[in-house]
């Protein structure tokens, strides 16, 4: 489903992702962990290249999406994002939010937007908030409805960065419940987070970053239980 | 002091023509000059550089120059270049206007930036264009902040206008100097243009503040 190979990645002289090669498998959760700064969080943006990658390439379902003849804003329209700060658009309602792209992009009717809109929205259990504001609504309700705003374009993979790290700890719970449950379904994900419970219970594989290198991957029972780096040692020590 | 309420009363028609006009003038030129500031502002924060240069010159000579220098030029040098004779009011317009767009650019500038770059992240993971960005979710939130600057330059234009009355377009202040130039007075005609332009000044801050709480969200 992905394929990403010799991955590089540069900020100046700042050198953040140094050869990254990892596939996805289609069906398949991907946790990303690692200390921050590893560089976790730039290697998701290059996924769907919100980061300009340096150098390698990126396949996605066997498309060379570097190539600088594809159209990424298409690829994109294939790979949902959700972010830690939400970026839901404040000026808009909950369901306009998540019927822009699938109107503008999609060009679907008002009527198909506003109905997939509304589904999506009861799916993440947040019916009732469809006219309200973003602004309006609590941490963890922003979160669900940047989910289904995510959802509304049909994406194949959801990428999901730390996305409930800007959360009270009592709503982290609800988000993942529903990515629980985007899980079950089969939705190809790649999630960065910081949350190891919802890595074991839900990831079918964990890398472990540092300092811009993928230092080891595994099923999250082997990285956890029996991490064989000393740095995957060295960080689960401090953050179980 | 003997104030002559008579004379104003008699002035009372031209200076209601002079106050159509200022509003005339006033409405054009912030119609103009917000078209043309947000273009300017738009050419201005492209990343190419050579590209975006042309418009930073434009703001920097149209904020460097004094109003009343350029309203001279564009009154008795540019618009008769072009059309072999000039008329007060479209070199008025052209000049406000002008003037106007390099201020209303850098708000235009300003306020597209104050926008945080996750919005436009977040549109773009959706697999949105940078123009369909732009239109949809970054203009009108920029725009929402930069109402109370809009307004401010707003009423400095309108306020502005009033230098108009040195290359006799018809407006407002040009009548007051009339009646002073009439009578030998002081007090009646600027007292009497000044309360007229305060309660344009004022209704134009009511209409704005009542556009902002409308475009409030929360």
């Amino acid at each position: 489903m992905i394929k990403v190979e010799n991955l590089k990645k540069s900020f100046g002289d700042n050198e953040v992702l140094k050869n990254i090669n990892a596939i996805v498998a289609p069906q398949e959760v991907v946790v990303v962990i690692g200390p921050s700064g590893s560089g976790k969080s730039t290697f998701l943006r290059c996924i769907n290249q919100l980061e300009t990658i340096t150098g390698g390439h990126i396949f996605i379902e066997g498309l060379d999406t570097t190539d600088k003849k594809v159209n990424i804003n298409k690829v994109r329209t294939e790979v949902g994002m959700v972010f830690q700060h939400f970026n839901l658009f404040p000026h808009k309602t909950v369901i306009d939010n998540i019927m822009l792209a699938p109107l503008k992009v999609r060009k679907v009717t008002k009527e198909q937007a506003s109905q997939r809109g509304m589904e999506l929205l009861k799916k993440v259990g947040l019916a009732e908030k469809a006219n309200a504001y973003p602004d309006s609504l609590s941490g963890g309700q922003k979160q669900r409805v940047a989910i289904a705003r995510a959802l509304a374009m049909e994406p194949k993979i959801m990428l999901f960065d730390e996305p409930t790290s800007a959360l009270d700890p009592e709503m982290v719970g609800e988000v993942l419940e529903v990515m629980k449950q985007l899980a079950k379904e089969g939705m190809t994900m790649v999630v960065v987070t910081h949350e190891m419970g919802f890595a074991k219970e839900v990831g079918d594989r964990v890398i472990f970053m540092d300092e811009g290198f993928i230092i080891e991957e595994n099923i999250p029972s082997e990285i956890f239980d029996n991490p064989q780096q000393e740095r995957t040692k060295a960080f689960l020590s401090k953050v179980l | 002091m003997n104030f002559r309420w008579d004379i104003i009363f008699e002035y009372a028609p031209y200076l209601l023509k002079g106050t159509i006009l200022t509003i005339g003038l006033s409405v054009s030129s912030i119609l103009i000059g917000t078209f043309l500031g947000l273009l300017i502002g738009l050419g201005k924060i492209m990343r190419n550089k050579v590209l975006a240069f042309p418009f930073y010159c434009y703001v920097t000579v149209f904020r460097g120059t004094p109003l009343l220098v350029q309203i001279f030029l564009i009154h008795f040098g540019i618009v008769p270049f072009f059309t072999g004779e000039t008329n007060a009011i479209t070199a008025g317009v052209i000049a406000l206007s002008l003037n106007a767009a390099a201020y209303i650019a850098e708000i235009f500038r300003a306020g597209i930036q104050s926008i945080d770059k996750g919005q436009m992240e977040g549109a773009r993971s959706l697999g949105m264009t940078h123009t369909q960005t732009m239109i949809h979710v970054v203009l009108p939130q920029a725009f929402k902040r930069m109402i109370p600057p809009l307004g401010n330059e707003f009423i400095v234009l309108l306020k502005d206008s009033s230098l108009l009355c040195v290359i006799a377009a018809p407006e407002l202040m040009y009548w007051g100097k009339a009646m002073g130039g009439q009578y030998f007075k002081v007090w009646e005609p600027y007292l009497a243009c000044a309360f007229i332009y305060l309660c344009l000044t004022l209704i134009l801050s009511f209409v704005l503040n009542r556009l902002e709480s409308r475009l409030k969200t929360e």
